[in-house]
């Protein structure tokens, strides 16, 4: 009896013993909410499983007119730690105040485009965005600084655990460069290709791959060309001789038929969010290469 | 211009022409806002045909969308003899903000599509295509024919429902074949111009037949006459001003409707009523500018700039040599900014040739200049604001006070 008792102690020391260096706290996962599916792929990236990582938007929202539900605001509160793209990519993050869960924002250490808008305009044509383009995690580069970012907010809840995430992250970041150099090379043949593109949102991604936007179509999301500038639209893409456009999924399907078919352009929807972040980098590179017609 | 405009105008006119006509009897039924009622029940039939996994643009999402407008039409039709317990437009508001909110929700649970409910609500009509007008034609004809044949009754019940009542089921049949004519009318328009184009069609121009000519036949004249010429001067405005398409024919709707307003009031007026009016106006901007100079003040930003001695007047004349050589610098600016940016935009379009060094310092220069231009925004802001110290008292004050002593003499001979 007393030995099944001892035998019974010693059996539970030792399922208990592995655990043990972590110590008890810490075996408890971060719960992490981002505000895009790509930074949760990016956050799951350097955590690991050491993270429990929740993402209020799917890749098919719009992230500017996202209404926030109360289940959300209940993990949002419940957080250790969250993730945004920043800028004014997400006007309604203002709204919801929780100053005690720190927050990382994303774009910190990011070399931004467009950061500087003609306070005197001469056209009508300027972008919405006031602090530079945040489409920023479309150049798979900016994953080095985007997870240099989480990595420290991640390291200032666990010290303990920094070496760990360090890790992790090296090993996404030389499978995400091998990739990157892969990609890089089916896309070779359209360096300096002309495109137009239907919202100014893939500046980062032609500035990594070398396609070259020449205009946006939509500058302000929402409201429709003027007939004056659509027809001048049409006219530089047939003098120029541009033949491709870039549409996100959200584009006006009506727009899209028109430039296609006026300005003599063949299209090709690529996405701007996913769950995976490789995967949606394989996604629209090979939707480019399947449909984009080299200069 | 003509290619581009030719389709859009055309579709304005199918529009025109069946719109106008229904508005006749939506404004005689006193339903103004069953037509923005619909069109939401037709966008929440689109959320649910996107739940169901069909694309926001296919056969199948129509259909949804008509069957929704359809069950809706029929709800209005039904609730219209119970008019004295609860009155239509309120069975209509409701149905409008319920079907809004169910839209939320169901949209929620399948968000790929929520930009293209909010885009098929604003509607492009610059981008319509000759195969939508075409259909709409054949589909518009036919309802047209519908009810010219059956004109005698749906007259009769839009326009004299005490008429029918002896005849209550009768009354509700010609019930349905309207509001479910109207669905279909709705469900079809909205796709092409959006809820707003779509209202002001409706409502505008047999509104505003309605004001001038009393006769039914010549209502319909005049408002298809109106709904024609409104929608060719909204798009030649889009086209001359720059202006997004659809938005700019509503705007012309609205510019004729408040001409015809202006003129309506200037008819009545009396000699001793404009200038009870002036008088008032004087008060009404003099005082904010005595009490407030430095406050926005549009109307006088606006004179300033048809008349700029208003503001000349009350500068010194070294201010005056500084505000003209500040709009000297900003118009030079402008025009080397215009070049420039024009230059830059071949380069980034490929129609020049340039060396990407120098593009770049091109875009650097075009950049570096547009600041500088706002810095002689600043000086003239500045005198703006030195001007309206002094209009305080010298522009502000005689007008506050002429006003006031106007006023006060107009009110007292009535008395």
């Amino acid at each position: 009896m007393r030995r099944a008792f001892y035998a019974r102690t010693f059996a539970l020391a030792l399922t208990a013993l592995p655990a043990a260096p972590h110590g008890g706290l810490s075996q408890e996962k971060i719960r992490v909410v981002t505000t895009s599916a790509d930074l949760k792929s990016l956050a799951e990236a350097v955590g690991g499983d050491r993270l429990q990582v929740e993402s209020l938007t799917t890749p098919e929202q719009d992230p500017h007119t996202f209404e926030v539900k109360p289940a959300q605001l209940t993990r949002l509160r419940n957080a250790s730690l969250i993730v945004r793209i920043g800028l004014d990519h997400e006007p309604w993050f203002a709204r919801l105040s929780s100053p005690t869960v720190p927050v990382v924002d994303a774009s910190k250490s990011v070399r931004l485009l467009q950061t500087a808008i003609p306070r005197l305009r001469v056209e009508r044509r300027a972008h919405v965005h006031a602090f530079g383009n945040t489409h920023y995690w479309l150049d798979p580069r900016n994953a080095q600084p985007i997870t240099a970012s989480i990595l420290a907010g991640l390291a200032a809840l666990r010290p303990g655990e920094k070496a760990a995430f360090e890790a992790n992250r090296d090993r996404f970041l030389s499978r995400l460069e091998e990739r990157i150099a892969a990609w890089e090379k089916t896309l070779e043949r359209f360096r300096g290709t002309k495109v137009v593109v239907v919202h100014d949102s893939w500046a980062y991604f032609a500035d990594r791959f070398g396609l070259q936007i020449v205009a946006a179509a939509e500058p302000h999301p929402g409201i429709p060309p003027s007939p004056a500038e659509l027809a001048m639209l049409f006219k530089r893409m047939r003098e120029s001789n541009v033949r491709n456009l870039i549409a996100d999924p959200h584009a006006n399907p009506a727009l899209v038929q028109q430039i296609t078919a006026k300005g003599g352009a063949r299209a090709v929807t690529l996405l701007p969010s996913g769950t995976d972040y490789i995967a949606l980098f394989e996604e629209n590179v090979k939707r480019l290469s399947a449909t984009l017609d080299p200069d | 211009m003509i290619e581009l405009l030719l389709w859009p105008l055309l579709a304005g006119l199918v529009l025109t022409s069946i719109h106008a006509y229904f508005g006749l009897h939506v404004l005689a039924r006193g339903v103004v806002f069953v037509d923005l009622s619909l069109a939401q029940v037709a966008a929440l039939g689109l959320t649910v045909a996107i739940l169901a996994g069909h694309p926001v643009h296919s056969e199948a999402a129509y259909w949804y969308a008509l069957a929704f407008a359809i069950a809706g039409a029929i709800l209005f039709a039904t609730a219209r003899p119970y008019e004295s317990s609860l009155p239509q437009e309120a069975v209509i508001g409701i149905v409008y903000a319920v079907s809004a909110a169910l839209a939320v929700i169901v949209l929620d649970r399948a968000p790929l599509g929520a930009e293209h409910i909010k885009q098929i609500l604003i509607g492009s009509i610059l981008t319509v295509t000759p195969s939508d007008v075409g259909l709409l034609v054949l589909l518009y004809g036919a309802i047209g024919v519908l009810h010219f044949v059956c004109r005698r009754p749906l007259t009769e019940v839009s326009f004299h429902p005490q008429l029918v009542t002896s005849l209550p089921r009768g009354a509700f049949v010609w019930d349905i074949v309207f509001y479910v004519s109207f669905a279909l009318v709705v469900t079809s328009s909205v796709r092409i111009a959006g809820v707003l184009l779509v209202f002001s069609y409706l409502i505008v121009p047999a509104g505003l037949a309605g004001v001038l000519v009393s006769d039914l036949r010549r209502r319909l004249m005049l408002a298809w006459g109106l709904g024609a010429l409104l929608t060719a001067l909204g798009l030649y405005a889009s086209w001359s001003w720059d202006l997004p398409t659809g938005p700019a024919i509503v705007t012309a709707f609205g510019a004729a409707t408040a001409l015809v307003g202006l003129g309506a009031v200037a008819r009545q007026l009396t000699r001793r009523r404009a200038g009870i009016v002036a008088c008032g106006l004087a008060i009404f901007i003099g005082l904010p500018l005595v009490a407030f100079p430095q406050v926005d003040q549009p109307w006088l930003d606006a004179l300033e700039d048809m008349a700029p001695v208003l503001q000349t007047g009350f500068l010194t004349s070294s201010e005056r040599a500084t505000r003209t050589e500040a709009i000297e610098s900003i118009e030079r600016a402008r025009a080397e900014l215009a070049r420039l940016g024009a230059l830059n935009q071949d380069v980034q379009w490929g129609k020049v040739e340039m060396e990407p060094e120098k593009a770049e310092r091109l875009r650097q220069y075009l950049m570096g200049k547009s600041e500088i231009s706002a810095g002689d925004q600043l000086v003239l802001r500045h005198l703006r604001s030195t001007a309206r110290e002094h209009q305080r008292f010298g522009l502000g004050l005689p007008l506050f006070i002429a006003g006031g002593c106007g006023l006060y003499a107009l009110l007292r001979r009535v008395s």
